[in-house]
C-alpha cells in the first residue's frame, strides 16, 4: 500500500472507530502477486529420503570392503629425540608442505591459506559469476592482454622463487586459456566447452590444478631432506 | 508422481490374498538383508566391545604348600580377597567378600569370626553366617594339588559348604 | 508368509503403544509424507518437496549428502575406538597395537575410521568445487557457502587433531611440523601455538588436548554447522539444477 507522499490532509477523521478507513494509493501499475507450486517437486519422503538411504548403504559397503583390505599405518612409538626423514604432514597439508619449500613459513604457511580461505568466503558476495557470461563475450582483446600480463607477472614472480611446481602447472592453464581466445565460434565439443567458459571458472580450475600438483608433487616426488626423487626409483635424482 | 500402491493391491489387478506381488517381495527381501546386516554387526560390535585381554588379578591362583598353613588357622591372603582356613578336617577357600554388598570382610582372631565392617554382618571361620544382612554364606573355592604340592585355588568354581580339601 | 508378516506389521500400527510413539501413520497419502519430514526432529532439516531434477545422480553427485554420511561412520566407529583408547603417553600407542592384535575386529574398526576420514577430507573438498561449478554459491545462497567454508576447516582440524592420536612417529612429526608452521603466525602465533599444545612442546599436554578436540568440541562444531547447512539449504529455496531459474549455469 502506498501513500501519498506530499500531505496527511485528507479530509476524514482521524478516529478510526468512527470512520474506519483503508486507503490504498497505487502509484504504480501492480499485479497481484500469486505464490505459485514451483514445478517439478517431489515429496522427500519418500523420494529423496530413499534414495539418501541408498546412498548410504553403498557407501557403507564400499567403505567396509575397502577398511577389510587396507590397512591403516602404524609406525614406532612417538620418539622426539629422532625425526624421521622426511617428516611428512597428511596429505591433505602436503601441497601447503611443498609451498613452504619455496616460500618462507609466514607466506607459504599462514598467509596463503588465510588469502585462500578469505577468497573461498567472499566468492559468492562478490557476486562472482552470477551471469556466467563466457570470458571472451567483451572486450575480448583488451581482456587477452590482461590475461596475458597478469600470466606474465605471476610466472616471472614464480620464477623469482624458482616455484616450478607452481610455474608448471600456471603455465598449463593459463597457456590453454589463452588458446581458447583463437578457438573458432563454430567450434564444436571440447573446444566450444573452453571458448564458453567464465572468468571465474578458469580461476577455479587454476587454483584446483595447481593443489593438486601442489599435493601429488609433495606425496609422491618428494624424499629425504624434501629432495626430489622419482617415485618408481626411489631415490634423489 | 504417482501414488505408491497399497500394500496388498496389485495396480488394480484382483488376485488371492496370499500372493506376494513382486513390490512386496522385494520389500521383503530388502528388510531381511538390512535386518542381516543389523544382526550381523550388533554380533560384530558386541565382540569388539568384549575384551579378550585383562588387566585383573589372575583368578586361579597358588596359595603355597599345605605346611605354610598350621592347622585350626585362618590366613587372610589380601591381593587375593580369600582367606585359607585350615582345621582338623581340611582345607577351605573362603571368599572375603561379603555376599551383602561386596565389601571386603576382616578376620577377628579373638572373636573367632569373619566381620564385614559395612553392615554388621558376621561370619564363622568357615563363612557360616552367624548375624547380619548377609543373604549367603561367604563361599567356598575350589582347592587343587599342583604336581609340585603346592596348593592352587579356582575362584571361578565353587565347591560345597562341607567339602574339605584333605591333604 | 507374505500377508502374515504384513497382517502382523499392520496389526502393529494399530496398536496404543505403537500409535503414541508414532502419531503419524503410513505415510501414504501426502500429507502423512509431508509429517513423515516436517514433524519428524531429524528430518525436518529437510524441505518437504524436492525438485525432482536434483535427486539425479548427476545432479550434484550426492556428495554433499556423502560428506555427512561419512561424518556419520565416523562418529559412530570413533566412539567405539573410545572404549579402548587411553589418550595418555605411551599408553595409545599401547592401546593402538591392543586394537590392532588383540581386541576382536579391532584392526577393521581402526581401518574403518582412517579410511572414513581421508574419504571425507577429499569428498568435502570435491563437494565444495562442484558447488563452486554449478553456481550453487549464488544469492539467496551466500551464507550457507560461508557455513560450508567453515565446514571445510572444521573438517580439516579434525582430521588433523585425530591424526596425533596413534602417537606413533608419523603422528607425532606430522604434528610437530604443523604446529611450528602455526607459531610463524605474527603476533599471535607463539601464544596459539601454547594453547594448542599446552606446552611448548608435543607432549602429553598436547595429545590430551588434541583428544579433547577431536572428540568434543569439534565434533560438536561440525554437527552444529552441519544442522545451519541442512537448514540453509531447505531455507534459501532448496537445491536448484542449473538453468531451472533462468541463471545460465557455470
Amino acid at each position: 500500500m502506498d501513500e501519498k507522499e506530499t500531505s496527511h490532509e485528507t479530509g476524514f477523521s482521524s478516529d478510526a472507530k468512527k470512520n474506519p478507513q483503508r486507503i490504498v494509493f497505487i502509484t504504480r501499475k501492480t499485479s497481484a502477486k500469486v505464490n505459485g507450486e514451483i514445478p517439478g517437486q517431489v515429496m522427500a519422503y519418500p523420494h529423496l529420503l530413499l534414495r539418501e538411504s541408498i546412498a548410504f548403504q553403498v557407501l557403507i559397503i564400499a567403505i567396509v570392503l575397502l577398511a577389510l583390505a587396507w590397512d591403516a599405518p602404524l609406525e614406532q612409538l612417538a620418539n622426539p629425540l629422532v625425526t624421521p626423514n622426511p617428516a611428512k604432514a597428511p596429505w591433505y597439508f602436503l601441497g601447503l608442505q611443498e609451498l613452504l619449500h619455496y616460500f618462507p613459513p609466514l607466506v607459504a604457511g599462514i598467509l596463503i591459506p588465510t588469502l585462500v580461505v578469505i577468497s573461498l568466503v567472499v566468492i559468492p558476495y562478490f557476486n562472482v559469476n552470477v551471469e556466467g557470461e563466457p570470458m571472451w563475450s567483451t572486450n575480448s582483446s583488451r581482456r587477452l592482454r590482461a590475461l596475458l600480463a597478469t600470466l606474465a607477472v605471476l610466472e616471472i614472480f614464480l620464477g623469482v622463487f624458482q616455484a616450478w611446481t607452481v610455474f608448471v602447472p600456471t603455465a598449463a592453464i593459463g597457456g590453454i586459456a589463452v588458446f581458447s581466445f583463437f578457438i573458432a565460434p563454430t567450434s564444436t565439443g571440447l573446444g566450444r566447452y573452453l571458448r564458453s567458459r567464465a572468468a571465474s571458472w578458469w580461476v577455479m580450475t587454476w587454483f584446483i590444478c595447481v593443489a593438486v600438483v601442489l599435493t601429488v608433487v609433495g606425496t609422491f616426488f618428494r624424499g629425504p631432506g624434501w629432495s626430489w626423487i622419482w617415485p618408481w626409483r626411489g631415490h634423489a635424482g | 508422481m504417482t501414488e505408491p500402491a497399497k500394500p496388498g493391491t496389485n495396480g488394480g489387478e484382483a488376485h488371492a490374498k496370499d500372493d506376494l506381488d513382486r513390490r512386496d517381495f522385494l520389500n521383503e527381501i530388502t528388510f531381511a538383508a538390512l535386518g542381516i546386516a543389523a544382526v550381523g554387526s550388533a554380533v560384530v560390535t558386541y565382540r569388539y566391545l568384549s575384551p579378550n585381554v585383562l588387566f585383573e588379578p589372575p583368578t586361579k591362583f597358588r596359595a603355597g604348600t599345605p605346611d605354610l598353613y598350621p592347622v585350626d588357622t585362618v590366613t587372610y591372603l589380601p591381593d587375593q580377597q580369600v582367606y585359607i582356613v585350615r582345621t582338623s578336617d581340611g582345607f577351605y577357600a573362603v571368599s572375603a567378600v561379603c555376599t551383602h554388598l561386596g565389601c571386603i570382610t576382616q578376620w577377628k582372631p579373638e572373636a573367632d569370626q569373619i566381620a564385614c565392617p559395612c553392615h554388621g554382618s558376621k561370619f564363622n571361620s568357615t563363612g557360616v553366617k552367624i548375624e547380619g544382612p548377609a543373604p549367603r554364606p561367604l563361599p567356598h573355592f575350589l582347592i587343587t594339588m599342583t604336581l609340585d604340592g603346592e596348593l592352587q585355588v579356582n575362584k571361578l568354581e565353587t565347591v560345597n559348604m562341607k567339602q574339605a580339601f584333605k591333604v | 508368509m507374505a500377508t502374515t508378516f504384513q497382517d502382523a506389521l499392520a496389526r502393529l500400527r494399530e496398536t496404543r503403544v505403537w500409535k503414541s510413539i508414532f502419531r503419524r501413520g503410513p505415510a501414504l497419502t501426502n500429507r502423512t509424507r509431508s509429517l513423515a519430514v516436517f514433524g519428524n526432529l531429524f528430518f525436518h532439516f529437510l524441505p518437504v518437496k524436492v525438485r525432482e531434477k536434483s535427486l539425479r545422480v548427476r545432479a550434484t553427485y550426492y556428495l554433499g549428502s556423502i560428506s555427512f554420511l561419512l561424518f556419520v561412520i565416523l562418529a559412530v566407529s570413533g566412539v567405539l575406538l573410545m572404549f579402548y583408547y587411553h589418550p595418555a603417553v605411551p599408553q595409545a600407542y599401547r592401546d593402538m597395537k591392543d586394537l590392532r592384535f588383540v581386541v576382536s575386529n579391532g584392526v577393521f574398526l581402526r581401518n574403518l575410521h582412517r579410511l572414513a576420514a581421508q574419504l571425507m577430507v577429499l569428498v568435502v573438498f570435491l563437494h565444495m568445487f562442484h558447488v563452486f561449478y554449478r553456481g550453487g554459491y549464488k544469492p539467496p545462497h551466500e551464507f550457507n557457502w560461508v557455513v560450508g567454508v567453515i565446514l571445510l576447516l572444521v573438517t580439516l582440524f579434525l582430521s588433523y587433531t585425530g591424526y596425533l592420536l596413534p602417537w606413533d612417529q608419523l603422528a607425532f612429526w606430522a604434528i610437530t611440523v604443523g604446529t611450528n608452521i602455526i607459531s610463524a603466525m605474527p603476533v599471535l602465533g607463539k601464544y596459539v601455538r601454547f594453547q594448542l599444545l599446552g606446552g611448548n612442546l608435543v607432549g602429553e599436554n598436547a595429545l590430551l588436548r588434541f583428544y579433547v578436540l577431536h572428540c568434543v568440541v569439534l565434533p560438536l562444531a561440525a554437527v552444529l554447522f552441519i544442522a545451519v547447512h541442512f537448514w540453509r539449504v531447505q531455507k534459501d529455496g532448496g537445491l536448484t539444477v542449473k538453468g531451472e531459474d533462468g541463471r545460465k549455469g557455470n
